[in-house]
């Protein structure tokens, strides 16, 4: 039997066990009678000590570039038309808006068409790499300049789809979001399962590689930072640049302390990335619902009719005709979409109620993928409302995943064993000399 | 604002496997073994690393903070503080922060709007013809139909056109700014672009004729959605035009190729 992936306690034990505080009455019932000074020590130690929601941040990553894939993917016949050199907006107006307000794209350094494929295909690459979960640090970058590129190169295009796309590309640069679920992990139990072996650490040679090539990528931002993009994108990517040296370094001579320093830095970008992804989705709803609250449609419960008669939005005519008929249903779902998206943000205080209001709106946004034609704005909503999963239901669906591979796969030698699997059995006998 | 991180943290992984899960320990990416034996975080840290890391959370959460409030202000309906700082908020806010999330806010967009384009050609020969209205959102609404995946093409790229337009003129018509400019440009070469691949755009013999287009002139038709059936209320769906000056199309307008299509098709 396949044990689902809940990680095993590491054997080494922790100065202090950093029970999660919230929702759980239990723990913040102890909380409530720790000190200040013990519980703010504590609160530090998590954010430093560890990468919080390993698996959240992990199908927030699947989630964003599955939908840029898709997305990519699918607009490969209109590519010229939407950011290449057909464009009615032509490069040229996109550099005269560009060099105005400073957004970024490796578009801007020429004009060719063969440059243009060439970010393109690098795109879907990236896009690609990231869902896997391949060296995603560096790819993640990749990622988000390839976002960053196609979508400020055509900005008239987009729709709220792009929009949290290019804020989750970003964010995501910051997190460690390949702990679970990705190509890393993978390679990461096998080194460690190796060490323990007793065998040599292999060399990595892609790493270096990589981090050699991208340089290169680096170097070209810096040249052409005059023509597109704030200055703080080169420095950002700077650091992160040799922040990854850094890292291999300090990991190669100073594996004591440095390190641990290192990797405490890592944590808390990480935590405050994840913070501000978790904010955005609030303020995402907030919005949405706070305004709407305003305005007489969705007071006088006919909203929603009036999408379902836009040409825009009616790929399927008769369905929405259909919905459209009965103003009972109407007024359901238009005050429902409104009370759902006003309360979200204060029902993260509830684990329960949480969790069923994810549930509505992602099925909401489902809905909305078929029902308006806007599948790949969905499924970037879908994928930000993700962060909100409980840890439970995912370490679950990827139990699920992996069985149902498995049961597709049943001839499947025992060398390629699923990495959910073989975490389980490298755990096992620790855990219990641990 | 460490609670803050951490209240947040806690609602991400707010299960019991997830206060068991060791993120770090064998699965992390970039961890090697031995960082299982050390511990981690700031506990496991001599007292110099240790200010190294509590003026990095220092900065790292300030930081989330005030990004998270700028962007607050940002989505944030016009207040005393942006009305105060505003520009602030702008230069952190723009480009790349940029985010409208009034979807469908406060009212759901109520009327179909439609664009319209009618050219005047000259002929080789110095005859002049203006062609009637073709509607080019028609178009668009063509290809979304029982389209599962519509492209940003055909949903996106028209629509918001005359939306940058209209958003960026006078009622005269007249340009505001940059933008202004730039949409009047766009809105000429999305125009051209589509008559290029217009069947209806060709002569007797087939020859493409939008090389031959000196001036085009648009307009943007205005359709309000009629009240529900089960409504009492009463809404006028006559169309309302705008029409927006005839421009002369230059070579910068036409989509590249556009002009050897004559030859081309000829053949």
């Amino acid at each position: 039997m396949t044990t689902p992936t809940p990680p095993q306690p590491s054997p080494a034990p922790r100065p202090s066990p950093a029970p999660l505080s919230g929702p759980t009455p239990q723990p913040s019932r102890t909380a409530a009678r720790e000190p200040f000074d013990r519980r703010l020590a504590r609160a530090v130690q998590t954010v430093t000590g560890r990468s919080l929601g390993p698996y959240q941040t992990a199908i927030v990553r699947i989630g964003f570039s599955l939908t840029w894939l898709l997305f990519l993917l699918r607009e490969l016949p209109y590519r010229h038309e939407l950011y290449g050199p057909d464009s009615p907006w032509s490069w040229e107006m996109a550099r005269r808006l560009i060099a105005d307000n400073r957004s970024f794209s490796v578009l801007m350094w020429s004009d060719g068409r063969l440059w243009f494929e060439l970010v393109y295909g690098l795109a879907v690459l990236s896009a690609v790499l990231l869902l896997v979960g391949w060296r995603t640090r560096a790819v993640s970058v990749v990622f988000m300049v390839g976002v960053l590129s196609l979508q400020n190169r055509s900005v008239f295009v987009g729709d709220g789809g792009d929009n949290v796309l290019h804020l989750a590309a970003i964010y995501l640069v910051l997190t460690r979001c390949s702990q679970v679920w990705s190509l890393d992990a993978r390679r990461a139990a096998r080194e460690a399962r190796a060490a323990q072996a007793g065998g040599p650490p292999r060399v990595d040679r892609t790493g270096p590689l990589l981090w050699t090539v991208l340089g290169g990528l680096l170097l070209a931002t810096t040249w052409f930072s005059e023509v597109s993009g704030e200055w703080w994108l080169p420095v950002l990517l700077w650091v992160l640049w040799l922040g990854n040296a850094l890292w291999w370094l300090v990991c190669r001579f100073a594996p004591g302390e440095p390190r641990t320093l290192l990797d405490a830095l890592a944590h808390l970008g990480h935590n405050a990335a994840l913070l501000v992804i978790m904010a955005e989705v609030c303020l995402i709803y907030a919005t949405a619902g706070w305004y709407k609250v305003q305005g007489s449609r969705w007071q006088d419960g006919t909203a929603l009719f009036y999408p379902l008669h836009l040409d825009y939005f009616t790929p399927w005519p008769a369905l929405s005709g259909l919905l459209a008929a009965s103003g009972i249903m109407v007024m359901l779902v238009t005050y429902g979409t409104v009370i759902v998206q006003v309360a979200f943000p204060f029902t993260l205080f509830h684990r329960k109620v949480k969790n069923v209001l994810l549930v509505a709106m992602m099925l909401e946004h489902a809905g909305i993928a078929v029902l308006l034609g806007l599948p790949v704005f969905s499924l970037a909503m879908i994928s930000a409302d993700a962060v909100f999963l409980p840890t439970a239901f995912l370490a679950g669906l990827g139990a699920w995943v992996v069985r149902g591979r498995d049961r597709l796969l049943r001839r499947a030698p025992a060398g390629t064993l699923p990495e959910q699997r073989r975490t389980g059995e490298e755990h096992g006998p620790r855990t219990l000399v641990g | 604002m460490d609670a803050d991180v951490e209240k947040g943290a806690a609602d991400v992984s707010d299960d019991r496997p997830a206060a068991q899960a060791d993120p770090l320990g064998a699965i992390a990416p970039d961890a090697s073994p031995d960082a299982q034996d050390s511990g981690t975080g700031i506990m496991a840290l001599s007292l110099p690393y240790q200010v190294v890391l509590a003026v990095a959370l220092a900065v790292a959460g300030v930081f989330a903070c005030v990004h998270l409030a700028m962007v607050f202000l940002h989505v944030a309906p016009s207040n005393t503080l942006t009305k105060r700082h505003g520009q602030a908020v702008d230069d952190w806010v723009y480009p790349e922060f940029e985010q409208n999330w009034k979807l469908f806010a406060p009212n759901p967009l109520q009327q179909n709007i439609s664009v319209e384009v009618r050219a005047e050609l000259a002929a080789p020969d110095g005859a002049l013809r203006t062609t009637g209205w073709i509607d080019l959102t028609a178009q668009d609404t063509e290809a979304i139909r029982h389209n599962p995946m519509p492209s940003h093409a055909q949903q996106n790229e028209l629509r918001r056109a005359v939306d940058f337009y209209l958003h960026s003129h006078s009622d005269d018509e007249r340009p505001e700014g940059l933008r202004g400019h730039l949409s009047e440009e766009y809105m000429r070469r999305i125009a051209m672009h589509r008559l290029d691949a217009l069947p209806v755009l060709r002569g007797p013999d087939g020859r493409a004729l939008a090389g031959d287009v000196r001036r085009v002139q648009l307009r943007a038709v205005t359709r309000p959605v009629a009240a529900p059936r089960w409504s009492s209320e009463e809404t006028d769906t006559a169309p309302s035009y705008r029409d927006l000056p005839w421009w002369r199309v230059t070579e910068a307008d036409r989509p590249a190729g556009a002009h050897r299509s004559g030859t081309e098709a000829a053949r």
